[in-house]
């Protein structure tokens, strides 16, 4: 007993110590086993100048609730999840706009919009039924994109285990019940960082060059014509933002004209006495600041060289018609001379062509369209797309219904026909001549599977260009199939303009969990109790008999008796 | 709440071998040596055994029932008999009667099956956010578990420490020791050969043990009257 004593005051310390280790293991929730894991993609937060823009947080840990909740009930502390098929975009207005406080939100994407989804087979009716989502889905984009919203906003897909839950929770607000643990109340849990800002965040332009022939003896600079289009995107959600039509279409037009010329010119006798210069520039969403900075980049020589620009915006869902769009007036001897030339080859190809006149304002930063920074330096260009209004700030940049089975390759390849060779007309001057440069059935007929395969891929990239690093694999695939083509090509690292700040965390998972209510864990702790409470009665009982139960209760009663 | 859960699950498994302890005479006659002995005796077993199953069992892909397995398991489960047997003669006991020496041993036999095979899932499962019926069901079931204990353990010493029994009830005693040990093999059978859910296996095992341990408190009660 002794020793014992004099080890006590150790032995309590070490006691202590092993009750705060056991409190602090007890205080560490497992998080890892949840019924269901999704994966989610964020809604996008910048700031245009330091106004702040999109979702303000990343982490969500709220009970979830459907669109079925009692009117007026208090959804502060409520995840509602939204399936787009059955959006109220009356219901998500209010919320917005005015400012009504929420846990989160959740949407939920049909299937088909997952563009990793390589299985899905679609059929005509699902296109059918994705059409009239495009005009939801447009709608709520821009209402999303223009708010602050102080809270998490994911998106997700349809699957089957998260239209289980959704039909339990939408099962139990309609009876009004509260959450238990038979009838299924959900948490919904995302643990993401927070967000941090992207510091300097870099566009990349890259830049392929064809020389054209020079004739010997000829000291002057042969003139030079520009293809331009920019390859990175803007969207709600920037992990989904794919853009397949805008600007994706555009990319691989330029791509297979590229292609295209390069064979051309292979061979010195069909080289034409035109340089060819093809840009693949960034920041097309930001006001083509990238364009800006790339043109900026020019020397003298070859600025004044250009005899015109071609910039190539959206041309992969239109049917017979595209635009034309310039700044300088229609009246303009080279406007008059490339719009002639694009209407010969139009008719011939049996589509409609018509022409567009948007005087800039050089005062105003919005920059509409990707030619508009090339007229600002005085050079000749035009835009040429299906959109037939320009599209405002963050518009037409490759939203969540941008997809590929919008784009349609034919219209594509049409396209294509038509600039590359309104370009050859114009360099072999063969102006009004009936002569197809780029015939079918020749070996410089435009490449329909070229066109699929490149088309594919870039409807499963998203381009989101704070988002894309320096050395990103996609940005290095583009200046490698470019360099296929091209004699010469630059790579052109830039900061983004500093108006536009980009914060990170655009993909998480969400763990979806079943919780009991905390009365179920009381009542659970009642009916243990009076279980202990019986069988230690009964027990008593049966082994000591009944007299000793009832002198277990009298004892204190007694105790008293003989004190006083 | 998820802590709370954990607690819940705790008191409802562990609680009733605390709640037997004390109730019963065991406290008052401070059989707790004996209860820790027990203890120790299956910690033993369990080791045994699973080096047992380790060398002789296959690991089989799907959870099918496979009778030449079973039956193995079956054979390997009777080293827990042994284990009793061990613990209810071999062992010193401090002079306590019979009485109390099956209860005690079967007690700690049961208290150490729960904590060898309960706490670890309940700690790392019950804590989570996540609300399943597991852990509650996996309760009742150390509840049955510690009847089953019990029971096992009186018919034990009925077997190895009662000298003088009435000759027409040894057959019956053999007989509901033989079931009571293989009751093991038996749950696993529903489970995957009926393909029986967890709450009905949990329900069967609560009422047969209530059922054996009626029996063999007859039995016990049945061969004490001679001596008494």
């Amino acid at each position: 007993m002794f020793p014992f004593k004099s080890r006590q005051p150790q032995m309590l310390d070490s006691m202590y110590s092993m009750i705060a280790l056991v409190f602090i293991l007890v205080a560490c929730v497992e998080l890892c086993d949840a019924a269901t894991v999704v994966d989610v993609y964020r809604l996008i937060q910048y700031d245009i100048s330091g106004v702040p823009f999109g979702s303000r947080l990343a982490t969500l840990n709220h009970h979830a609730g459907s669109l079925h909740f009692t009117p007026g009930a208090d959804l502060s502390r409520t995840v509602v999840i939204i399936p787009i098929r059955e959006l109220n975009i009356t219901f998500v207005k209010e919320y917005i706009t005015q400012r009504k406080p929420l846990g989160g939100l959740l949407f939920l994407l049909p299937q088909i919009f997952d563009f990793e989804d390589r299985g899905a087979t679609v059929s005509e009716d699902q296109v059918h039924e994705k059409g009239l989502m495009k005009t939801v889905l447009a709608e709520l984009e821009k209402l999303l994109i223009h708010a602050n919203i102080p809270y998490p906003v994911y998106f997700a897909f349809e699957n089957d285990d998260i239209d289980t839950v959704l039909s339990d929770i939408k099962r139990n607000d309609a009876t009004g019940q509260p959450a238990t643990a038979t009838t299924g109340g959900y948490k919904f849990v995302v643990s993401a960082p927070e967000p941090k800002r992207i510091a300097s965040p870099t566009i990349t332009n890259i830049q392929g060059w064809l020389p054209g022939l020079k004739a010997d003896g000829d000291p002057n600079q042969l003139p030079t014509i520009a293809i331009v289009v920019s390859y990175d995107t803007f969207g709600t959600a920037p992990a989904l933002s794919v853009g397949t039509d805008s600007n994706g279409s555009g990319v691989v037009a330029l791509l297979e004209i590229a292609r295209l010329f390069s064979l051309l010119y292979s061979n010195p006798k069909t080289r034409g006495r035109y340089n060819l210069l093809f840009g693949l520039t960034s920041g097309g969403p930001y006001n083509y600041n990238g364009t800006q900075k790339w043109l900026r980049s020019f020397d003298q020589r070859l600025r004044e060289s250009i005899d015109y620009a071609i910039c190539l915006n959206s041309i992969g869902s239109w049917d017979n018609e595209l635009w034309i769009h310039v700044s300088k007036p229609p009246e303009n001897a080279y406007i008059k001379q490339i719009f002639e030339g694009f209407s010969n080859v139009a008719k011939e190809l049996g589509l409609e062509i018509g022409l567009k006149h948007k005087k800039i304002n050089i005062s105003n930063p919005r920059v509409a369209w990707e030619h508009e920074q090339f007229s600002r330096l005085r050079i000749t260009a035009a835009t040429l797309s299906e959109l037939s209004v320009a599209p405002d700030i963050l518009e037409s940049t490759g939203g969540l219904s941008d997809n590929r089975y919008f784009v349609n390759e034919t219209a594509i390849v049409r396209s294509i026909k038509l600039v590359a060779e309104s370009i050859a007309r114009h360099i072999y001057s063969h102006q009004g001549e009936n002569i197809k440069v780029f015939a079918d059935d020749s070996s410089l007929a435009v490449n329909p599977s070229y066109v699929k395969s490149w088309l594919d891929l870039l409807s499963q990239t998203p381009r989101v260009a704070p988002f894309l690093s320096k050395n990103d694999p996609f940005v290095m695939a583009l200046k490698k199939e470019l360099e296929d083509h091209a004699h010469e090509v630059n790579v052109q690292h830039e900061a983004l303009d500093g108006m536009f700040t980009f914060y990170d965390s655009t993909k998480a998972k969400l763990n979806i969990y079943q919780v009991a209510s905390v009365t179920f864990d009381l009542l659970l702790l009642l009916v243990l109790g009076s279980y202990l409470i019986v069988l230690f009665s009964f027990l008593v009982i049966t082994t000591r008999g009944l007299d000793d139960l009832i002198s277990l209760f009298r004892r204190p009663t007694s105790r008293k008796v003989k004190t006083a | 709440m998820t802590l709370f859960h954990f607690f819940n699950c705790a008191i409802l498994t562990f609680g009733p071998h605390a709640v037997y302890y004390s109730a019963t005479p065991l406290s008052e006659y401070d059989t707790l040596g004996t209860s820790i002995k027990a203890a120790l005796v299956y910690l033993g077993t369990a080791l045994v055994k699973l080096v047992c199953l380790a060398t002789f069992l296959k690991v089989s892909e799907n959870d099918s029932f496979d009778p030449y397995q079973e039956l193995l398991k079956a054979l390997i489960g009777f080293i827990d008999v042994a284990g009793l047997y061990f613990a209810l003669t071999q062992l010193t006991h401090r002079n306590i009667s019979q009485n109390h020496k099956f209860q005690a041993v079967g007690l700690g036999w049961a208290f150490a099956d729960s904590v060898l095979h309960r706490l670890a899932p309940l700690w790392v499962g019950a804590r989570g956010l996540e609300f399943t019926w597991d852990y509650i069901l996996q309760g009742l079931e150390a509840n049955a578990n510690l009847v089953l204990s019990i029971s096992l353990a009186a018919l034990g010493s009925l077997m190895w420490l009662r000298k003088n029994k009435p000759k027409t009830l040894i057959p019956i005693i053999y007989a509901c020791a033989g079931i009571v040990a293989t009751m093991p093999s038996i749950t696993s059978y529903l489970r995957r050969g009926l393909g029986w859910h967890l709450p009905k296996v949990v329900g069967f095992e609560l009422f047969t043990s209530l059922m054996m341990a009626f029996i063999s408190w007859q039995l016990f009660s049945a061969c004490q009257r001679p001596s008494s």
